[in-house]
């Protein structure tokens, strides 16, 4: 907050209401395991047990993937919906899947398998696991171009994180829009609004991200945008500390920074 | 014992030296089949005379390094990289030596110290000795550039940011071993009234640099691998790749040579913008590569592989990704694979060599292994493991840099896996680096995969940044004329070519065979 220009309005909002806690349907499995790594013959497969069932979570491909693998030596939050597709590496496949790194170190999350015939992978991967034919595997991290000459409207944009997750690699293509579009109408106001969520388990159990970090991410997104050189508007930073309550269906979208650039 | 084999090394080293001098500083080639033109080894000391010329070579135990001076040859007389502009005596030159790649090779260094008992300005008491404090006559307060190439760097702490205001670091850091005692020196250390804390690192290469300093793939407003701001050229405005210096901590040649008049230079004014032009301008058009290998002879042949030697530097795209296969880290078209035997015993020992480096090259191309623990890697989306190959890290076009901003923590400072001597019984080697043990804050995330207490040589990027998750991270620099310019790793740890692929291998317990470690040292000799 120090860093935070003057000008800068600080606003503490607050949401009335408790979380709610009900079931997620059917076919969603939201849990909080540690991931398991298989090698296969190619790239290797990322899975995750919860309740005696085994669930592929993703494949290492690289930077650009939608969903990036999760790290062993620490527990992962799986937010997912199953899937009837054939299995991959003998793991149900979910899809949509959303993984979040829990912080903390857990040296208990160490399993490392081995490839076997039974387990390899049906298809061509995205990349391998060597040198890539000379592109990224998917184009999701693109940054968007800038318009030229772009109407000066009021333009929102949403800027979301993992579960507990702060500013990270996946935030320079979802941050430059941002910058661009704030540059080319020569922005007045950047109103910037953090959040946190939390997230129903399929056990009914419910995760609350930590207090404070709706106050965080909202200010680190206004540092961000003024050490990248937007000085020019005044930012109003405020947050949202309550939680909204989860429904274990759509909890992710709850984690994020809401941005308002003014002409 | 060390004595003994200190003074032993010192005779050799004094004869030899003499005999250099005796032949007027010619070297005999360094083989039969490629005669290697008439090379010098030539030290060139601040306010020498003379200059550079357009196109140098000069022998080192692994061949002979190449030496492109593009923008043609440059008079020493007056210009600011050659002069003395500083209060101690150095140059830029002083410490980016043509012989040795323009850095500064362990050989170089011992053979200074020999040529003039310790006066050379390279080890003036500022940075080249291990603490400003300590007599500088005697070789000892000199150890750690003597026997391993480092520099002292001393950086504020806390850290500054770009306008000089102190940062608030997400760590507390305390000195747990202090062998050259300058880090809790009264005047020079970490409790002083100035605070400093020092680090022992290699000079770099001061050549190719259009690589490091690109403005291609992976420069943006946002650092790729943290999502926070990059850092500006001050000048330009625009954002840099952060790849200068083991630190990132200069965002731009001007602001790295404004540094170094500063500190190593003890310069009291600042360098005019002439001088600024200058030495930037030189260091922009001076290209370095292995051109000649001890055992596969000429690496510049036509037709030959495209990465070797000086002009492919000269030739290469900065800041394209070669991690793929249509443009390649280092291009070697699939030459040298499988060549012929039979042509006696000279040509098959070369043509043996040439598939040795070719061989080195698919290792550090396609040898996948599982790449764990290491931040700036495992944390930006590949997982943790990772099954990738050498060239995932070490993924720009012709230089093996990394594209997107490259300070990465490998373990070369941080604890598990820096080397350490060794303590117990029946030994007498004593610790030489400075060890810190950093404590994360509780209000922020633990490190990924060090937790919240974390001991290392060299803090690295996080005594700049004063991240957590920067602690021990190191900017990955160019493989290029790494056989003209041992020690390796920023502080020195690896000898030998030989060594850094050992490190590699325990480090990620990769399994090489001694084939693959032979044909990967080859390989990285060869660049």
């Amino acid at each position: 907050m120090k860093s935070l220009q003057r000008g800068i309005t600080l606003l503490l909002a607050s949401v009335s209401g408790a979380a709610v806690a009900a079931m997620p349907d059917g076919a969603q499995r939201n849990f909080v395991a540690c991931p398991i790594v298989r090698d296969t013959a190619s790239v290797p497969c990322w899975l995750a047990e919860y309740e005696g069932e085994l669930y592929f979570l993703t494949l290492q491909t690289d930077v650009s993937a939608p969903v990036n693998p999760p790290m062993l030596g620490h527990k992962v939050l799986v937010e997912g919906r199953r899937t009837d597709k054939p299995r991959i590496c003998g793991g149900i496949v979910l899809e949509p899947v959303r993984l979040s790194v829990l912080p903390t170190l857990d040296a208990n999350c160490n399993q490392l398998l081995p490839a076997e015939a039974q387990y390899n992978l049906t298809f061509e991967p995205p990349r391998p696991p060597g040198p890539s034919k000379g592109r990224l595997a998917f184009n999701t991290l693109d940054v968007q171009q800038a318009e030229v000459a772009p109407q000066r409207v009021e333009k929102h944009f949403s800027i979301g994180y993992d579960f507990e997750g702060r500013v990270g690699f996946k935030h320079p293509a979802l941050l430059q829009p941002v910058l661009d579009y704030a540059l080319a109408i020569k922005a007045t106001s950047i109103d910037i609004e953090g959040h946190r969520g939390a997230a129903l388990l399929s056990d009914g159990t419910i995760l609350n991200e930590s207090p404070q970090l709706a106050q965080r991410r909202a200010q680190q997104v206004a540092e961000l945008l003024q050490g990248a050189g937007l000085i020019g508007p005044r930012y109003t930073v405020r947050w949202i500390d309550a939680a909204t309550a989860p429904n274990g269906s759509d909890d992710s979208p709850q984690r994020r920074v809401d941005i308002t650039v003014k002409p | 014992m060390k004595l003994l084999v200190t003074l032993v090394w010192g005779l050799l080293c004094t004869v030899a030296v003499q005999v250099m001098a005796a032949e007027d500083d010619v070297l005999a080639p360094p083989h039969a089949l490629y005669p290697a033109p008439k090379v010098t080894l030539r030290w060139i000391n601040p306010g020498e005379t003379g200059g550079l010329a357009a196109e140098g070579s000069y022998d080192n135990n692994q061949g002979q390094l190449g030496v492109l001076n593009a923008g043609g040859a440059v008079t020493a007389t007056g210009h600011p990289f050659f002069a003395p502009l500083g209060s101690n005596g150095r140059a830029c030159i002083s410490c980016h030596q043509p012989q040795d790649a323009m850095s500064l090779s362990l050989d170089s260094i011992r053979r200074q110290w020999q040529v003039t008992q310790g006066q050379d300005p390279i080890f003036a008491a500022v940075d080249g000795a291990n603490c400003p404090h300590l007599p500088q006559q005697d070789p000892a307060s000199h150890s750690l550039l003597l026997d391993r190439g480092l520099f002292r760097v001393f950086l504020p702490w806390p850290p500054r940011d770009a306008a000089g205001k102190a940062i608030e670091p997400e760590f507390s850091i305390e000195v747990v071993r202090d062998p050259t005692g300058c880090n809790l020196h009264p005047q020079h250390g970490l409790h002083s009234a100035q605070p400093m804390v020092s680090v022992y690192r290699r000079p770099r290469p001061a050549a190719n640099l259009k690589y490091p300093t690109h403005q291609n793939f992976g420069v943006s407003s946002f650092i790729g691998k943290n999502g926070l701001p990059t850092a500006r050229d001050p000048d330009t405005g625009k954002p840099t790749s952060m790849n200068l210096m083991a630190d990132a901590r200069a965002p731009s040649l001007r602001a790295q040579a404004a540094d170094a008049a500063a500190t190593h230079l003890q310069r009291l004014a600042p360098l005019t913008k002439a001088q600024l032009d200058a030495i930037v301008a030189f260091e922009g058009q001076i290209y370095v590569a292995q051109q000649i290998d001890r055992q596969a002879g000429s690496l510049i042949e036509p037709n030959g592989p495209t990465a070797f030697g000086p002009r492919a530097l000269l030739k290469g795209e900065a800041g394209v990704l070669g991690n793929n296969t249509s443009r390649w880290v280092f291009p070697m078209e699939g030459k040298w694979t499988t060549l012929s035997r039979g042509n006696g015993a000279a040509q098959d020992a070369r043509n043996a060599a040439r598939e040795s480096i070719a061989r080195g090259h698919d290792v550090f191309m396609f040898r996948t292994f599982w790449i764990r623990d290491s931040m700036h890697l495992n944390s930006v989306g590949l997982g943790n493991p990772t099954k990738r190959t050498c060239a995932t890290c070490h993924g720009m076009h012709m230089t093996g840099m990394d594209t997107a901003n490259g300070w990465m923590d490998i373990g070369s400072t941080n604890l598990p896996w820096a080397r350490e001597a060794p303590l117990n019984p029946w030994t007498t080697q004593k610790p030489e680096m400075p060890l810190f043990k950093l404590t994360c804050r509780n209000d922020i995330a633990p490190h990924p995969f060090l937790g919240r207490v974390i001991y290392t040589q060299d803090p690295g990027r996080a005594l700049i940044s004063g991240r957590c998750n920067d602690i021990g991270t190191i900017v990955m620099q160019q493989l290029r004329a790494l056989s003209a310019r041992a020690p390796y790793f920023s502080n020195g740890s690896a000898h030998s070519l030989r060594d850094v692929v050992d490190f590699y291998d325990r480090r990620y317990n990769i399994g090489y065979s001694e084939l693959e470690k032979q044909d990967l040292a080859n390989f990285l000799g060869a660049l």
